[in-house]
């Protein structure tokens, strides 16, 4: 099989900072990546590198075939970025900001519609489309965001903490939409901080701290490897520099005085 | 989408034929500038946001206010057409009024739709290529000075017409748009040149200090100019007689068109006319080649994670100045306040107005115009002589207390502004943290105002006034502080019923005559102290009660509970 995303010895620099060390990476259809790792790891950086929001990397990133470097435009048709923070147009109304978001990707008119319809009213949103986002709840403007991604049928779809603000209704709908779209052959790339989602949802887990991959594998996989403990254990045993209890610890004696 | 909106768009995609050519999705470049306009339409102008909002309703046609505002402006303009006899002179103040106030109007509505940071992470990820987006961007950038320009421009095209025909019209429409590019040339140097001095960190910061420097000369140049110049010297003024006019653009255009108006090619017009077409696609030609490249870097910078490196090193470079700042502010917050809630007030509003670009903006505006008034006030007598001042006779006294009581509209105003702010949910620790008496914090604040906007004044008046007239001022003086004491703390008690820094600009009830109230109380006061001014006892003994009474208002507003203040959480 074909994988759909590679990335070769990837390497990005902020000024005398570096963020990526190199990573290596091949991914291959249908699989649900969890891509963790604790802040400042370059987590982000990786995910901008791959939707096109930096394009200034060294290395080499192939999506489905195609270089990035030379055809960045394929590459972007065939992505679905969910950002991270609720970045959008809040003074547009969600039907006016999908449809532009559907316009760029070039959707027909009548499909576009009909979906965007469709999608919001799976949401519950479907009594709001004609209101501004400005008075959006953070939950709502996420929902918004997740059908902007969704919107073309993708066939990678990334998604930066996608459950921040949803309440456990729709964090249950978009985790069974994360199995389903993956049964239905599309890539996931999920990043977030929340372990026992992560640990659920993915069928891979790749660990990254201080720009390179350090672990990669099936939770199982890891497990074996790591002991037989949840994912939050396995994050902490391999990212945390002292030991945890010991700054809970710290914390309790500045009581003291 | 309005219909001036729907215009410009059909105006810009004419050529979709060429477009094509270049290789740009037409399909794309359309919705993405239409939807650029359509939030254009639905955000707040700089006009809007000085102002204080009243309207709940949201904003949908911008576009149209801020287009008749800039016809508004560019009536004024029209004063240049009665100044001396010639063309030349005319045109040559009538560019200027032009470029000045273009640039300051879009220097400030570049930041907000040039640098919309938004458009990186939702237009970049989609399938448009870079030579789309940019020009998406670039005609985005020319419907939008388009609207600001004819407007503007419309007085003056109704008036030549009316005076001197169409025929003179065209070479005047041609320079306009020269001038409207030099103009964005101008800003942009002033960008990059900013940016090459500063972080991007700081980049927004610096601008809207340009923008209050820009309001308050703005202000003054409309209330000075007209008196400064005579009326018969204005009529007999030339501008072709002073050499330096060579330096200025505007002198530029107003040749060119004298040339392209009369056909005289004389040396003097021709150079006018060459530099009037060449320096603005020069200068525009530099810009592309040369500063483009690294300024849209340094730009997306404004947004990008380079910020999150240089954080991590700042506080190190500043850890040396710190102490310095911090131990004025102690000394000074403990001199004036109570230990608790109070002297934490006086130091989070003290440190929040010196940081919050809101505040800031709306406050050192009003600044700028009190000094602008001042300096009308002595233009306006002329007459006064320092031994007037010195003897406290007639005009001497007017000014002296003019001196001591403007400053409180300035107090005023700083006291009105700073129950606002953009963040006003974070003053949910007012509530959740055990406050007795709410009273302490808004003391604190007024203290916090009065020892920032008003001591360092006062100090100055005093220093002035003790070396000009001697130590006899010393009891008038007095009288003046503890008024302005007693007016703030009024004032404070009457129209301060928020938490500083709580409340969101676009919730306000304002009330006109709470205005009214604060306005009357300083005037009323100069007015008494007027006329005691040379009796002595009597201002001795209203100077006591005046510092009792200030002392009895503050104390009030101190032990304000819960209840006297309409306190509520705004989410």
């Amino acid at each position: 099989m074909e994988p759909i995303i590679k990335l070769k010895n990837v390497v990005k620099n902020y000024g005398d900072k570096k963020v990526l060390k190199g990573i290596n990476l091949t991914i291959f259809p249908g699989q649900v990546i969890g891509y963790i790792g604790p802040n400042g790891a370059g987590k982000s950086t990786t995910v901008k590198i791959l939707c096109g929001l930096i394009s200034d990397y060294e290395g080499e990133v192939w999506v489905d075939g195609i270089d990035l470097k030379q055809d960045p435009l394929s590459v972007k048709r065939k992505i679905g970025y969910v950002p991270e923070l609720a970045e959008l147009y809040d003074v547009l109304t969600p039907s006016e900001f999908l449809g532009f978001m559907a316009e760029l990707y070039e959707i027909p008119n009548e499909i576009a519609e009909e979906r965007i319809r469709k999608m919001l009213a799976a949401f519950g949103l479907d009594g709001n489309m004609n209101q501004r986002m400005d008075t959006f709840s953070k939950g709502m403007r996420q929902k918004v965001l997740i059908v902007s991604g969704l919107l073309h049928n993708p066939d990678i779809i990334i998604l930066d903490e996608p459950l921040s603000g949803l309440d456990a209704n729709s964090v249950i709908i978009v985790k069974d939409l994360i199995s389903k779209l993956a049964k239905d052959g599309k890539t996931i790339f999920y990043c977030s901080h929340m372990m026992d989602v992560v640990e659920k949802v993915s069928d891979r887990i790749v660990l990254i701290n201080e720009g390179m991959v350090i672990a990669d594998g099936s939770f199982e996989e890891l497990q074996s490897q790591q002991g037989n403990q949840s994912l939050e254990k396995i994050f902490a045993h391999m990212t945390a520099k002292e030991s945890l209890s010991d700054a809970a610890d710290q914390m309790m004696h500045a009581f003291e005085n | 989408m309005n219909i001036i909106n729907r215009f410009f768009v059909w105006v810009v995609m004419l050529p979709s034929n060429i477009y094509e050519k270049m290789g740009i999705n037409v399909h794309q470049l359309r919705v993405v500038v239409k939807t650029k306009l359509l939030i254009d339409d639905r955000r707040p102008n700089t006009i809007h946001q000085t102002q204080q909002k009243k309207q709940k309703k949201p904003i949908s046609f911008a576009t149209l206010g801020s287009m008749i505002m800039s016809a508004f402006l560019g009536s004024f303009f029209l004063i240049s057409f009665f100044v001396g006899h010639d063309m030349i002179t005319r045109l040559t103040i009538y560019f200027s009024f032009f470029i000045f106030v273009l640039a300051s109007t879009l220097i400030a509505d570049f930041t907000s739709v040039l640098i919309d940071i938004r458009d990186n992470i939702v237009i970049l990820p989609k399938p448009i290529s870079d030579k789309t987006f940019v020009f998406a961007r670039l005609l985005h950038i020319l419907i939008h000075i388009s609207k600001m320009v004819i407007p503007m421009v419309l007085p003056a095209i109704i008036l030549l017409v009316y005076r001197y025909g169409i025929f003179k019209l065209i070479p005047f429409l041609l320079l306009t748009g020269l001038a409207t590019l030099l103009t964005i040339f101008l800003i942009n140097a002033l960008y990059i040149f900013i940016l090459r001095v500063t972080t991007p960190e700081r980049f927004k910061a610096i601008i809207s200090y340009f923008q209050i420097i820009f309001a308050i000369t703005f202000y003054a140049g409309y209330q000075l100019v007209p008196r400064l110049i005579n009326k018969a010297a204005m009529e007999q003024y030339d501008i072709r007689s002073n050499i330096w006019a060579w330096l200025a653009p505007p002198y530029w255009f107003a040749g060119a068109w004298e040339l392209l108006t009369s056909f005289q090619f004389s040396l003097p017009l021709v150079i006018c006319l060459l530099f009037s077409v060449f320096i603005p696609f020069l200068s525009i030609w530099v810009v592309i080649k040369f500063f483009a490249p690294s300024f849209n870097q340094k730009l997306s910078m404004i947004s990008g994670s380079g910020s999150e490196t240089s954080i991590s090193a700042q506080p190190l470079k500043n850890e040396k100045d710190v102490p310095l700042k911090i131990s004025y502010l102690s000394k000074i917050s403990s001199f004036f306040t109570e230990k608790g809630a109070e002297r934490m007030s006086f130091q989070q509003v003290w440190k929040m107005s010196s940081r919050s670009r809101d505040f800031k903006m709306k406050v050192y505006p009003s600044l700028g115009y009190l000094v602008v008034y001042l300096v009308i006030m002595f233009m306006n007598n002329n007459k006064i002589s320092l031994a007037d001042i010195k003897d406290q006779s007639g005009r001497g006294k007017i000014i002296f207390i003019s001196l001591i009581y403007f400053s409180s509209l300035m107090l005023i105003m700083a006291l009105n502004q700073m129950i606002f702010s953009e963040k006003y949910k974070a003053a949910w620790f007012y509530y959740t943290t055990p406050i007795a008496k709410p009273g302490r914090i808004i003391s604190g604040a007024v203290k916090s105002m009065i020892a920032k906007f008003y001591l360092p004044l006062i100090t100055v008046t005093a220093i002035v006034a003790l070396v000009i007239v001697g130590p006899k001022i010393l009891p008038n003086l007095l009288f003046g502080l503890f008024n302005q004491f007693l007016i703030t703390c009024s004032i404070a008690f009457i129209s301060v019923k928020e938490f500083p820094f709580s409340q969101s600009q676009n919730q306000v009830k304002s009330n006109f005559i709470r205005g009214m109230v604060s306005m009357f109380i300083p005037a009323s006061i100069a007015l008494l102290h007027y006329m005691i001014y040379s009796f002595m006892p009597v201002l001795m003994i209203l100077c006591l009660l005046s510092g009792i009474a200030s002392w009895l208002v503050m104390d009030a507003i101190k032990n304000k509970s819960w209840d006297d203040l309409n306190l509520s959480y705004q989410d």
